[in-house]
Formats: C-alpha cells, sequence, structure tokens
C-alpha cells in the first residue's frame, strides 16, 4: 500500500473482497448513502474482474493498482493495470430483450459499470500501462 | 472462512437453494457446480432464497442465465425470492425481472410449483 487512499492487489479473483472492503472504507468515511455505495462497489469489482480474466487471464503474477481520489462532488476510481489497450466505454450495451430471449450468458459487468456510474474514461498512460476513471456524482 | 456456502432443502416438490456471502467471479463456480449436481439428479424446480446473501456481482447473475433454459426445457423453473433491496437493485438494474419469477417470500415460489 502505497498510501491511505491507494491499494495494490495481485491479479487473482481471491483479491475481489480486498478491493471491495476498500472502496466501502472510503465510500463510508465520507458518509455516502449506502445505494449509491452499493453502485460504485459492484462497478469497481466488475472493472477489476475483466482486468483478472481478460486482460490478465488469470495470471495472478500480474498486479491492478485501485486508487481513491476525493472530490467535493464526485467520488473517483481510477484503476491501473499493464497489459493490452481496451476501452469499455466504447463497448455498446445489449439490448436486454433479445439478451433474456437468446438466454445469453456473460458480457454484462460492463452495461452494470455504466448503469451505475456517471462516467468511464479510459486512457492509455504508456505503451504498457492503463487506467480506467470511474466516476460517481455524489 | 467460508465466503460462500449454499445450504439445500426439498420442500413439496421444490428444491430451495438457500445462498449465504458473497457470489462474484470468485466464488460463482460453487454454485455452477451445484446447478450441475441438480441437473444430474433430475432436480429441475429450484427456488433460491437470497435472505442471506450479502453481494453479487454479474459473476452471480451469469450462473442463473446459465442454468434456466434447462431448468424450464425439463418443466421446471429458477424461482428467486427473499431477497434485499441491495441484491435485487443488481438483478433489476439489467432487466432481470423480465426473464426470471422474483417473490418476496419463499413459500409464494414454492406454491407456484405446486
Amino acid at each position: 500500500m502505497k498510501n491511505n487512499n491507494q491499494i495494490l492487489i495481485s491479479s487473482s479473483t481471491k483479491n475481489l473482497h480486498i478491493v471491495r472492503d476498500f472502496i466501502e472504507q472510503k465510500a463510508k468515511e465520507i458518509n455516502l448513502e449506502s445505494k449509491i455505495v452499493n453502485q460504485i462497489i459492484v462497478s469497481v469489482d466488475e472493472a477489476c474482474t475483466n482486468i483478472i480474466k481478460h486482460t490478465y487471464k488469470y495470471d495472478e503474477s500480474n498486479t491492478i493498482e485501485v486508487e481513491y481520489k476525493s472530490d467535493i462532488e464526485k467520488f473517483i476510481v481510477i484503476i491501473r493495470y499493464k497489459g493490452k489497450s481496451f476501452d469499455p466505454s466504447k463497448k455498446h450495451n445489449p439490448n436486454m430483450k433479445q439478451y433474456f430471449a437468446k438466454y445469453k450468458v456473460g458480457g454484462l459487468g460492463i452495461p452494470l459499470i455504466k448503469k451505475s456510474m456517471d462516467k468511464i474514461e479510459y486512457s492509455h498512460i504508456k505503451p504498457d500501462l492503463n487506467a480506467l476513471t470511474l466516476i460517481k456524482v455524489i | 472462512m467460508e465466503e460462500f456456502v449454499i445450504n439445500e432443502k426439498l420442500i413439496k416438490n421444490a428444491t430451495i437453494l438457500y445462498l449465504n456471502g458473497f457470489l462474484d467471479a470468485h466464488t460463482s463456480n460453487i454454485l455452477e457446480k451445484k446447478f450441475e449436481d441438480l441437473l444430474a439428479e433430475k432436480k429441475h424446480r429450484i427456488v433460491v432464497n437470497f435472505a442471506r446473501l450479502s453481494y453479487i456481482s454479474s459473476a452471480g447473475l451469469g450462473v442463473f442465465m446459465a442454468y434456466i433454459e434447462n431448468m424450464r426445457n425439463n418443466e421446471g423453473d429458477i424461482k428467486l425470492t427473499n431477497m434485499s433491496e441491495k441484491i435485487f437493485n443488481i438483478f433489476d438494474m439489467l432487466g432481470f425481472p423480465i426473464l426470471f419469477e422474483i417473490y418476496k417470500e419463499e413459500t409464494e415460489a414454492v406454491d407456484k410449483f405446486n
């Protein structure tokens, strides 16, 4: 841990609860209402899950850094990870009526983030470093 | 410490699954295995009680999507009950009440099978 507003986890789904606990603690420090807290928690979980599964392909030697940035009007979470670039904000939400009619499975992480957060920003910082910023207006 | 545990009970002709703890990408395979077992045992009338579930992510939702068609094709169903507002919000946000029957009480879901 670099400071109180940042955690570093190895890329394993067994660490998702550490990320959720961290976000919950930060949200409670500023007394956010529970509905908003839950939306932020599930969004950060989904983002980290996607990175663990799709970017790192369950290779635990990789790491994910999660940083909370305080702001008067916004709850900001920055997730930094290495590997190939992928901008989830460009992915279109599925048509859920068709999704259910075809009994599809998977692909609901990003739609859940988009419905829960107010803004998603993706940036490719360095050739091998990505940052995903999730913003919730509070 | 167990993060996610399932207890099972047979009431009338329905199998009730009681979910406890946290259902995420790390624990969803436990629920998947349970549904595989239920299919092998030819148990297709399933009620899932969420009263003791503290958390669900899309990995958990995916398990229900993966098995509902199979259960319905075998004259069964997966009916969901006793959700806290927090859990229901996740299902609701993605429109799951379109496909799944969600009841307040377990008994209502069990009665629907009879």
